[in-house]
């Protein structure tokens, strides 16, 4: 993040303003640029689900407001926007509204532990990788309280079901992050990107040791987000919305914000561990080979690293609408069972297999 | 086991993302209508020459809309569209064929006034 904060001192000192009110306005820019790109990251994402959903069953998805229907979510966003925010009788009024915005701001620091490019990292910190799974499984508080503050029996129900889920499948997750640290040596996340570098591309990939591991995070991240096939805590035939039964409006945005902010924030993350991150697909940058001679090769290049990272995120994020649009519900019984029974003993015995792969790769060290 | 069971996951999700080359079914109806087929029963049409005042029609219709009134020589059939459920029995009783069921379906109307028909067959209209 250095690279932000000179630019920004930088260009405060050309304006002559003293580099104090730099260092103390300073954060804001970070944060700024994470909320941005969050709403933006949303509407593309809602609407891509939408669309692409269509394309699974032969249907067109929206297409009447905009072109092809591209300004459907932003209309939806003013709709939400100008709803009435209602409080049910008996809530807990202070927990009621606070419970949005625990969801919302886990989804947000995640958004900050991600490298985006090797100069673009708004909080690099020596152990992100485990921090990211701790602040992962935060929203859950949040989701509990909204269950529990709305005074509502279904919404208790979905709570108290999206808690044990979480807790279940936050287990499997720990042991193949484990797996890929073995692998990488570090659990700075940077460094893990940097780890996967290597004179054949992309071979260097953990994916490919620790193929167990990949499929083992999908399944656990799609139960951590609550999506379909282990939308049990928001199961719209049992529970009617699950924990969002009581919130409208604003509250309730925030709730299907941070949704698919975690969704994206999650497929980043693995294509973080396990596809190179930033790294290109390629051998060398197509920046380098373009504007080999520009003086503005590094931004070119910063700026390609992060359009690395969203393509392989969006291509993770297909996959999940693929699994969304072809599988069932699963019954609450049968999710614990999958994930006690089957995943937990999977991801030990991945963790076992990379360390033996990567003991007679690089031998006693 | 365990692979029989991974390969109908594999061969489920193939199955869902062909679906994405196939053709929509979606139309976007007020620009693209669709092709009715033939027997499409919408709103009936009467046609006063070959009506010989039986009042089948009215007996047979399940939701009382078709009234028929004979004044001497003057015939005159009205119809509640806002009552008619296009069941088709008034066509398919007449011994005549003198209702006929269209193909026009677009009925949508702000005046539930508009709904109410009366046709006689002194009018040049039909």
């Amino acid at each position: 993040m250095n690279y932000l904060y000179f630019w920004y001192i930088n260009f405060l000192t050309n304006h002559h303003i003293p580099k104090i009110v730099a260092d103390i306005t300073y954060p804001v820019l970070p944060f700024c640029i994470i909320a941005a790109a969050i709403i933006f990251a949303v509407l593309i994402l809602v609407l891509a689900e939408r669309k692409i959903l269509g394309l699974f069953t032969q249907r067109k998805g929206p297409n009447r407001v905009g072109i092809w229907g591209i300004m459907q979510t932003v209309a939806d966003a003013i709709k939400i926007l100008c709803k009435q925010n209602i409080d049910p009788v008996g809530a807990d009024k202070f927990l009621f509204n606070a419970a949005p915005i625990l969801v919302f701001i886990p989804a947000m620091i995640l958004w900050g532990i991600i490298p985006y490019s090797s100069e673009f990292i708004f909080m690099n910190f020596s152990v992100s990788a485990l921090l990211y799974l701790s602040i992962a499984a935060l929203p859950v508080v949040g989701i509990i309280l909204a269950g529990f503050a709305g005074n509502n029996k279904y919404s208790l129900i979905g709570a108290i079901r999206s808690g044990a889920q979480v807790i279940s499948y936050e287990l499997p997750v720990m042991f193949v992050l484990l797996s890929v640290v073995v692998l990488s040596s570090s659990l700075n996340l940077k460094d893990i990107v940097y780890s996967q570098l290597n004179s054949i591309s992309v071979f260097g990939w953990h994916v490919f040791p620790c193929i167990i591991g990949f499929f083992i995070m999908i399944i656990c991240i799609l139960a951590e987000l609550n999506r379909c096939p282990f939308d049990l805590p928001e199961a719209e035939s049992e529970l009617v919305a699950g924990y969002n039964v009581e919130y409208s409006g604003m509250r309730f945005a925030l709730f299907f914000l941070a949704e698919y902010a975690l969704m994206f924030v999650m497929c980043a993350f693995i294509a973080t561990i396990f596809f190179g991150g930033f790294l290109p697909i390629t051998n060398k940058y197509i920046s380098e080979m373009l504007f080999s001679n520009s003086a503005f090769l590094e931004t070119f290049i910063y700026i390609e690293q992060v359009m690395w990272l969203t393509l392989k995120t969006f291509i993770l994020v297909f996959f999940l609408m693929l699994v969304r649009a072809t599988l069932p519900r699963l019954s609450s019984k049968s999710l614990m069972k999958f994930s006690w029974c089957i995943l937990l003993p999977a991801s030990m015995f991945n963790f076992i297999l990379v360390v033996v792969i990567k003991y007679i790769v690089e031998g006693n060290p | 086991m365990i692979w029989s069971k991974v390969l109908a996951l594999i061969s489920g999700h193939l199955t869902v993302f062909k679906h994405s080359f196939k053709k929509r079914v979606t139309l976007e109806y007020p620009e693209i209508k669709q092709n009715l087929p033939e027997r499409f029963r919408g709103k009936p049409n009467w046609y006063p020459n070959k009506c010989i005042t039986c009042k089948i029609c009215m007996k047979a219709c399940p939701a009382d809309a078709i009234v028929i009134d004979k004044n001497e020589d003057k015939i005159e059939f009205k119809i509640d569209l806002s009552r008619c459920i296009m069941c088709g029995n008034c066509m398919y009783n007449c011994p005549k064929d003198a209702i006929v069921l269209s193909h026009e379906y677009e009925l949508a109307t702000d005046d539930k006034s508009e709904l109410n028909i009366t046709l006689n067959n002194k009018s040049e209209a039909v």
